[in-house]
């Protein structure tokens, strides 16, 4: 227990650096996930093809290579950017990919008697996007997107291979340095399961005030 | 559904959308333009850089480093199908305190990130005086998190059955055991198919967590320690490496989705 305690300083600032990741890579990939979902599903034919390839490629290759080919390879062609901003872009990356597939299941859940209303009194596609397909595909699919957001908590983890200092890096080097494994591990696991049991309930909570009536 | 979200573009339309994609066209036109560039000038494209993939034994190299991950994969998959059935049973048996103690363990599990558990594992099995090689931990710790999500899909999946199959089991004197393995499981695995590929998929891309063993040697460590060899060829290869995933994986999720429509 002493071994924790002693290193306090430490696991603060690993959860807050897992933390930051978290609120960065889940804003990056709302914005991000939402564009290429109206990007597939709009008029514009040769934007659909660049969503649509653009999942294929993001959600099909492991985060793990992603996070080391943006850290390790882009320096190699001249592209240099600071460590903790490469792990959370490819975080965005990675995750816009799943937000953009989880609203499109959502957009497919609305019917099309709705469209076809709103454009009989007058709206064109932007207004029916903004007034109706992105308020209710979201709505459709808060659960959905809550595992997302799971998702993207444990994939933070991920940033450790590289070297930021986040939580798990941190139990990590904490656990060799004190030999106390079970302990240093068993706090950093307690701490990503509240986390994401604490997540899933506002999530749940939010479901509920934005649930449908159908 | 989708195609129903827009008008038929007409005349007025349809210049409009031509214009907006020639816009886009041009962006892209003009970003591939700056990328291309930016790699030739780093001699990304110089035959030296691409020298060491006429050899056959690089390319053995990167096969034998997925074939690795693949047979990881293919072991951490089984056993968790293995303990995810008994998880999926006691989702829903009847008694709370076993519902209950199934509950908690696939919450902790599903929270945990897969790499946590393979350091806690490399470093706890060990210090137990458990010398096992580098794969065994990978497994352990994918089976860990993946047995939980294993147990929920087929949980669902079994709810997802009518009720009438377990009323007749019943009728027909099956016992418990023999109504949950011989009758509800292997429809409820059916039913859940498509999402067992699609956990296949996430498992495999987990097993390039092992690139922290150092001791592994998965594709993305092999393509790393070609990179070592020769020093110009290292991004080639992690991009060999990452189209290699991208590949499999598009293939599987089609899988998934052909069974889906068969099933349906």
């Amino acid at each position: 227990m002493a071994a924790v305690l002693g290193h306090w300083i430490d696991f603060l600032s690993g959860i807050g650096f897992t933390l930051g990741l978290v609120a960065l890579g889940w804003i990056g990939a709302l914005v991000l996930g939402t564009l290429l979902a109206l990007m597939r599903i709009g008029p514009i034919r040769l934007a659909r093809l660049i969503a649509t390839v653009y999942v294929l490629v993001f959600r099909n290759i492991p985060i793990p290579v992603q996070m080391v080919l943006f850290v390790f390879g882009l320096p190699l062609v001249g592209i240099k950017l600071p460590l903790f901003p490469s792990a959370a872009i490819v975080l965005v990356i990675y995750h816009a990919a799943f937000v953009c597939e989880t609203l499109r299941a959502g957009v497919n859940a609305i019917p099309a008697g709705e469209v076809e209303a709103m454009r009989a009194v007058g709206f064109g596609t932007f207004g029916v996007m903004r007034d109706l397909v992105i308020p209710q595909a979201f709505a459709a699919v808060v659960q959905p997107l809550g595992n997302v957001l799971v998702l993207l908590v444990k994939n933070t983890s991920v940033a450790a291979i590289v070297g930021v200092a986040e939580l798990t890096f941190v139990a990590d080097q904490v656990a060799v340095e004190e030999v106390q494994t079970l302990v240093v591990f068993g706090g950093a696991a307690l701490a990503y399961v509240i986390l994401c049991v604490a997540l899933k309930r506002v999530v749940s909570v939010v479901g509920r005030q934005y649930r449908v009536a159908r | 559904m989708a195609a129903q979200l827009f008008e038929i573009p007409g005349p007025k339309a349809k210049r409009r959308n031509a214009f907006y994609e020639g816009l886009a066209l041009l962006v892209l036109a003009g970003l591939a333009y700056l990328a291309i560039r930016a790699l030739v000038s780093n001699g990304v494209f110089d035959a030296a850089a691409w020298a060491p993939f006429k050899l056959l034994g690089v390319w053995k190299q990167l096969g034998i480093g997925f074939f690795n991950n693949a047979r990881a994969a293919v072991v951490a998959m089984l056993f968790s199908m293995g303990l995810g059935c008994w998880l999926a049973w006691g989702l829903v048996a009847r008694r709370r305190a076993i519902r209950s103690a199934c509950r908690v363990y696939t919450d902790i599990w599903n929270g945990i990130p897969v790499l946590l558990s393979l350091f806690f594992v490399s470093l706890a099995l060990p210090a137990l005086g458990l010398d096992i090689p580098d794969f065994w931990f990978l497994v352990i710790s994918l089976s860990l998190y993946s047995s939980a999500a294993i147990g929920d899909i087929v949980s669902s999946g079994i709810e997802s059955l009518p009720r009438g199959q377990s009323e007749a089991a019943v009728a027909l004197g099956f016992s418990e055991w023999q109504k949950m393995w011989w009758i509800l499981l292997p429809q409820a695995i059916k039913v859940a198919s498509p999402a067992l590929v699609s956990q296949l998929v996430i498992v495999l891309k987990g097993t390039t967590l092992a690139f922290v063993l150092g001791g592994y040697f998965d594709l993305l460590r092999a393509a790393t320690v070609l990179g070592a060899y020769f020093s110009r060829s290292l991004l080639q290869a992690q991009v060999i490496a990452a189209l290699a995933f991208m590949i499999v994986n598009i293939m599987l999720e089609y899988a998934a989705t052909r069974i889906e429509t068969k099933i349906k």
